[in-house]
């Protein structure tokens, strides 16, 4: 055996240890192999720095990274370390966004770094690894939300939580906005007409006047909706206190968390705003999320945009709490 | 759409903020890097406070439709002054040609004897419909001070009329509920006209020793199918903070110096530097307030559910 194929072994075998990539096919993980490159950093080599341009994902081999946000004043504050098996900056990658913390090795470690034009090749092949990538990536994605979120709601303390959700079936129906409209907002410039149409099809549109819950903490939601018009609150109630954690607005989706990983939704959603509503019900949202159209490739692109667009508005909370210890 | 400044604290080096870091004021004027489609190419105004100056309750005021980037009298000033509180502003107006670029319609707006100045990043839309609607709420001595065609300048009249003493010099409190009471009446009235577009109103206001700003948009989100703004409005219209000793140029960049207790809030509709690493978002639907104490100043943000 050659020492390169040797190598892409030890990556394939590595890669199946990582959680993120847990019953990948061995073809799946062998592409991703191909792909990486190995790096290996001395402690204090800062991998990026926060605002940084996202030119990679890091998956950790061996070592550790500690995960840091600069704040207002001087003043810094650890977000989290991570070890063998773990992954950052997968979020970027993405979205090709701006690092949102700054990544720095705290013990010598050994990477496997995926670039994101080489990801971009892959998503432009419709390479079945990065759909299967970006389907896992919007689960720890979810998870990393999850995280964030718990610990704001940890930072209100103990009291009674979030307000019973409205059922869907009480929402109002309405018909669909218009098409030239829908063609405008930012979130929809990627769709062709027809996956356009099956995406606007997929379910029911509804209204729903200001201050009404869509979504509530704790309890499963029952679909994913994208806002159309108006403005939807995300956030968490303790008691009398609470925090807000996104405003979703034209072209943004709230409540598909449940949806995706199972569990009950970490935040409680109400109208800000009266609000025009894409309702998608879980099967309507489980043929789009898991589908191989060119609608269901889309979507699953406006979902991770949400996503990183609700794990940056959950950290600005946390700096703001930090900011002001 | 706008491009604005306010600052409350320690002297700051006006030309820094103006013209030399990465995303200066005057950069956002020509290459803003949080507006989709807009440029703010319809003039710059500006009130500073220096307590070194003749008359240090007076600020320092200036307001040229030139573009400031090419203002060396601007350039030249700002290279010589260091005010411990100021709001500057470029102006953005959409490309039409109904749109009247003067020197009456700059921000921020002074009326003659009034210790408030104010300036607007947003817009009231169909704001014609409305406008006479205000007339009953805006002390007639401060209505004849109107001079412009700006929605913002009757905006300010209002916010003064809401003043004890519309003349007087109110503490961040008042002002504080001076301008909720206001956008209360501006929902009031928008409701009576049935106008519910999306309609930002982003306000700095100050009298040199107390600072508020709010992140506000009546109806967010909302805009009729035929609305040709629409891409540009999208994104809740942004505001940012940095908050700490003193904002000058260090060895990674400008930024605010560690305090322990905050002697400096600077404001911005987008971070003065590329890298926001700095810099704070104010939540949406908010309000900060700031005033000068003996030990620096005191600044909170709350909700601004009106």
């Amino acid at each position: 055996m050659s020492e390169g194929a040797s190598a892409s072994d030890d990556a394939i075998n590595f890669l199946a240890t990582v959680p993120l990539l847990d019953g990948m096919p061995e073809a799946e993980l062998a592409e991703l192999a191909r792909i990486t490159r190995r790096r290996e950093l001395p402690a204090g080599e800062v991998l990026w720095r926060q605002g940084d341009e996202a030119k990679a994902m890091a998956l950790i081999v061996d070592g550790r990274v500690s995960v840091s946000l600069r704040l207002p004043g001087d003043r810094t504050v650890q977000i989290s370390t991570m070890g063998r098996g773990e992954v950052l900056g997968e979020i970027p990658l993405l979205d090709g966004g701006l690092h949102s913390a700054k990544a720095s090795v705290v013990e010598p470690a050994t990477l496997l770094l995926l670039a994101r034009a080489d990801f971009a090749a892959l998503v432009s092949r419709r390479h079945p690894t990065a759909f299967a990538l970006k389907r896992r990536i919007a689960g720890v994605a979810c998870a990393r939300l999850r995280l964030q979120l718990a610990g704001l709601a940890a930072s209100l303390g103990d009291g009674a939580g979030a307000p019973v959700a409205e059922a869907n079936a009480a929402l109002e129906s309405s018909g669909p906005p218009d098409s030239a409209y829908v063609q405008r907002l930012a979130t929809f410039h990627a769709f062709d007409s027809l996956a356009l149409w099956g995406f606007l099809t997929a379910g029911r549109f509804a209204r729903c006047p200001a201050g009404r819950t869509l979504v509530a903490e704790g309890a499963p939601s029952t679909a994913c909706y994208v806002v159309m018009n108006g403005a939807v609150e995300k956030v968490i109630i303790r008691g009398d206190r609470r925090i807000r954690v996104g405003l979703a607005g034209p072209g943004h989706a709230f409540g598909y968390e449940s949806l995706i990983d199972g569990d009950p939704s970490p935040v409680t959603a109400f109208t800000r705003e009266r609000t025009l509503l894409l309702v998608l019900p879980q099967d309507a949202f489980e043929r789009l999320f898991h589908g191989e159209t060119t609608g269901s490739h889309v979507f699953l692109d406006v979902i991770h945009r949400d996503l990183m667009v609700a794990l940056r508005e959950a950290l600005r909370p946390h700096a703001r709490l930090a900011a002001s210890v | 759409m706008c491009r604005v400044l306010a600052y409350l604290g320690e002297p700051i080096a006006l030309g820094h903020v103006l013209y030399q870091t990465d995303s200066s004021l005057v950069r956002q004027s020509y290459s803003p890097r949080m507006m989709a489609t807009f440029l703010n190419l319809a003039g710059f105004g500006m009130v500073a406070w220096d307590p070194r100056s003749a008359q240090p309750e007076d600020p320092f005021t200036y307001r040229a439709t030139t573009l400031p980037t090419f203002d060396r009298n601007l350039r030249n000033l700002a290279g010589k002054l260091a005010p411990t509180c100021m709001i500057a502003h470029v102006r953005g107006v959409s490309h039409d040609a109904k749109e009247i670029v003067s020197e009456s319609n700059l921000h921020p707006f002074r009326f003659p004897g009034a210790r408030v100045a104010m300036a607007h990043n947003g817009h009231l839309r169909e704001f014609a419909r409305m406008r006479y609607d205000l007339v009953p709420y805006i002390r007639p001595e401060l209505a004849q001070r109107i001079e412009g065609t700006t929605d913002s300048e009757w905006v300010y009249a209002l916010v003064l009329s809401q003043l004890e003493d519309p003349f007087g010099l109110p503490e961040a409190r008042e002002l504080a509920d001076a301008t909720a009471s206001s956008l209360r009446l501006l929902r009031e009235i928008r409701a009576r006209h049935g106008i519910d577009t999306s309609s930002p109103v982003n306000l700095s206001l100050t009298t040199g020793e107390a600072l508020v700003a709010t992140r506000f948009s009546f109806d967010y989100g909302w805009y009729p199918d035929e609305d040709t703004l629409l891409e540009t409005d999208l994104p809740y219209v942004s505001l940012w903070y940095t908050v700490g000793g003193e904002y000058m140029e260090r060895a990674d960049g400008p930024a605010m110096t560690a305090s322990d207790d905050p002697r400096s809030l600077l404001i911005a509709s987008e971070p003065l530097t590329v890298d926001t690493s700095t810099w704070l978002e104010v939540p949406e639907y908010s309000m900060i307030t700031a005033a000068r104490t003996p030990e620096g100043i005191e600044f909170e943000t709350r909700d601004l559910d009106v």
